[in-house]
């Protein structure tokens, strides 16, 4: 797609080119590319199933893709191996750019021994090795902004499912992130805990930082998005902006997906 | 009544009786140092059996699987032994000339100059770590599963937040396995407190020795050790010490529970 919009202009923070991959016998995957640019908010939406997680953990391979590659900044991730037993052929460099890469997941996964401020410190003074004193007081400020900060000495099983995704979206900023990848963050989260994820978020989009959003949620992916990805059985059935996938939807396939999601 | 009193504090309190008491601290140092070194051996264990590389992975399942079957009273004679002539022999290739060796009348060490001796010291180091090695394989099998127990999401936030592999393992982990670990560990911890009445196979003083002897007829009628057959009331005595052990281990381990279970456990309070 090439949109006469000001974003295009910019550079592209994850570029990922013809990417394969597969569990087993089921292919996942079967060829995607697309590019994040610099500011950019991307949602990949589609049904269970269609790919969208996996596409999203192969960005700083937590899943290793069976062919084709991951760019940061353009800078090519390097695998090496055939598939199945592709795999990361550079430990340091896959720490470097996962250190840059801040990921939400679904079931929170913030380490359950650690407090919540701890968590967020965790990564920023083990991987980035920077200052205590400098951490702390970043730390402390990004549990300000989610809305958090009196539960810093909390431990994570004491707060409630929001108040946990919130702390984790804390954790991925304070890596000072040049992408934020959020896996379905509200998926695991009740109705009413999920308005102040969302809020968030969208706090976020609006600061202008490049973001990867996997979601069910189609309004929250139409009001947050710059450009929206609509994944069918693991190939990108349409892309666009929100306006052009939701409003002027061409697919049949999307058409019927949108239709079934607004009924849920 | 005093005369009484006078005698049994004169009679707990001769000489004998001291070195019983000591004794304890031979079972309680073989105790500590076999069960930290069972957890260490545990660690190791698991972590072979972990690996990516399939010769570690079969040592380590052979380490579990193989020790975890070889009855401690055998291991606890072998072990020692073999390493105590092991090491004379080692030693051996390096001293005995032929002279020494044509001079040596005894069957074993070849020759005067590799004997290696052994005091309660250097026994009670080897039986600490024999017990390592026996309850270690135990300790393989526990650590091993509660290692699985840990969430996978635990560790892939990890991972994705880009901590190295060993960073992964000893921050996250090994740190959260803790939990899943101490019920089993305690277990062991308990069959290697059990397995230190052996000390007395090792040319061990301990307090099982010492009661066997101060309990025994006649021990040492010059002294004024002369009773019938008290052996029964002595072993009474160390049922009493195992039993405490086993209470303060109890709470011990509630207290290391508290702690390895701190934002695992503790209920919800929102």
């Amino acid at each position: 797609m090439t949109q006469a919009e000001p974003l295009v202009s910019k550079p592209s923070v994850v570029a990922i080119r013809d990417l394969h991959k597969s569990f087993g016998a089921l292919e996942v995957l079967k060829g995607i590319s697309f590019e994040a640019r610099e500011g950019e908010v991307v949602s990949l939406i589609g049904s269970s199933g269609s790919g969208k997680s996996t596409l999203l953990r192969c960005i700083n391979m937590l899943e290793v893709p069976d062919q084709g590659s991951v760019s940061i900044d353009a800078e090519e991730i390097r695998l090496r191996g055939r598939p199945p037993h592709r795999q990361i052929a550079d430990e340091h460099q896959i720490r470097r750019i996962r250190s840059e890469l801040g990921m939400v997941f679904q079931s929170f996964n913030l380490w359950a021994h650690l407090s919540i401020l701890d968590n967020v410190m965790e990564a920023p003074l083990v991987v980035q090795k920077r200052p205590r004193a400098e951490v702390e007081a970043e730390a402390l400020a990004m549990l300000a902004k989610v809305g958090i900060a009196e539960k810093a000495h909390a431990y994570p099983n004491q707060l409630s499912g929001g108040q946990q995704q919130r702390a984790a979206i804390a954790r991925a900023l304070c890596i000072n992130p040049r992408v934020m990848l959020f896996d379905e963050p509200t998926s695991a989260l009740d109705p009413e805990l999920e308005v102040e994820v969302l809020r968030v978020i969208k706090l976020l989009a609006d600061e202008g930082r490049t973001m990867i959003l996997v979601t069910h949620d189609m309004e929250f992916a139409r009001s947050v998005s710059d450009r929206v990805i609509f994944l069918h059985q693991g190939l990108i059935e349409e892309e666009g902006t929100p306006d052009q996938v939701f409003g002027a939807t061409r697919s049949a396939r999307l058409k019927q997906f949108l239709n079934a999601a607004s009924h849920t | 009544m005093s005369d009484d009193l006078a005698f049994w504090l004169g009679y707990l309190t001769n000489g004998k009786h001291l070195t019983w008491y000591a004794s304890f601290q031979f079972t309680i140092f073989a105790a500590l140092l076999g069960g930290s070194l069972a957890v260490i051996f545990g660690l190791i264990g698991a972590t072979l059996k972990n690996s990516r590389y399939l010769p570690l992975r079969l040592i380590g399942s052979f380490y579990s699987s193989i020790v975890r079957g070889v009855p401690d009273v055998l291991f606890f004679l072998f072990f020692p032994l073999a390493f105590e002539q092991a090491v004379e022999w080692l030693v051996a290739t390096q001293v005995c000339t032929p002279e020494l060796i044509a001079a040596q009348s005894a069957a074993w060490p070849p020759c005067q100059a590799a004997n290696w001796y052994l005091g309660t010291p250097e026994y009670l180091i080897l039986a600490s770590v024999s017990l390592g090695l026996v309850y270690g394989a135990f300790a393989t099998n526990v650590i091993h599963g509660a290692l699985r127990a840990v969430p996978r999401g635990q560790l892939e936030a990890a991972r994705a937040y880009g901590m190295s592999a060993s960073q992964v393992l000893w921050r996250v982990h090994i740190r959260q396995m803790w939990v899943y670990a101490l019920p089993g560990l305690s277990n062991v911890w308990m069959l290697v407190v059990k397995a230190t009445s052996l000390l007395s196979l090792l040319q061990i003083a301990d307090i099982v020795l010492w009661a066997d002897r101060l309990g025994a007829p006649n021990f040492l009628p010059t002294v004024g050790l002369v009773h019938d057959d008290w052996r029964w009331r002595y072993y009474l005595v160390l049922f009493v010490f195992y039993i405490i052990v086993t209470l303060l281990s109890e709470r011990g381990f509630e207290a290391l529970m508290r702690r390895a279970g701190r934002g695992i456990l503790s209920e919800r309070t929102n």
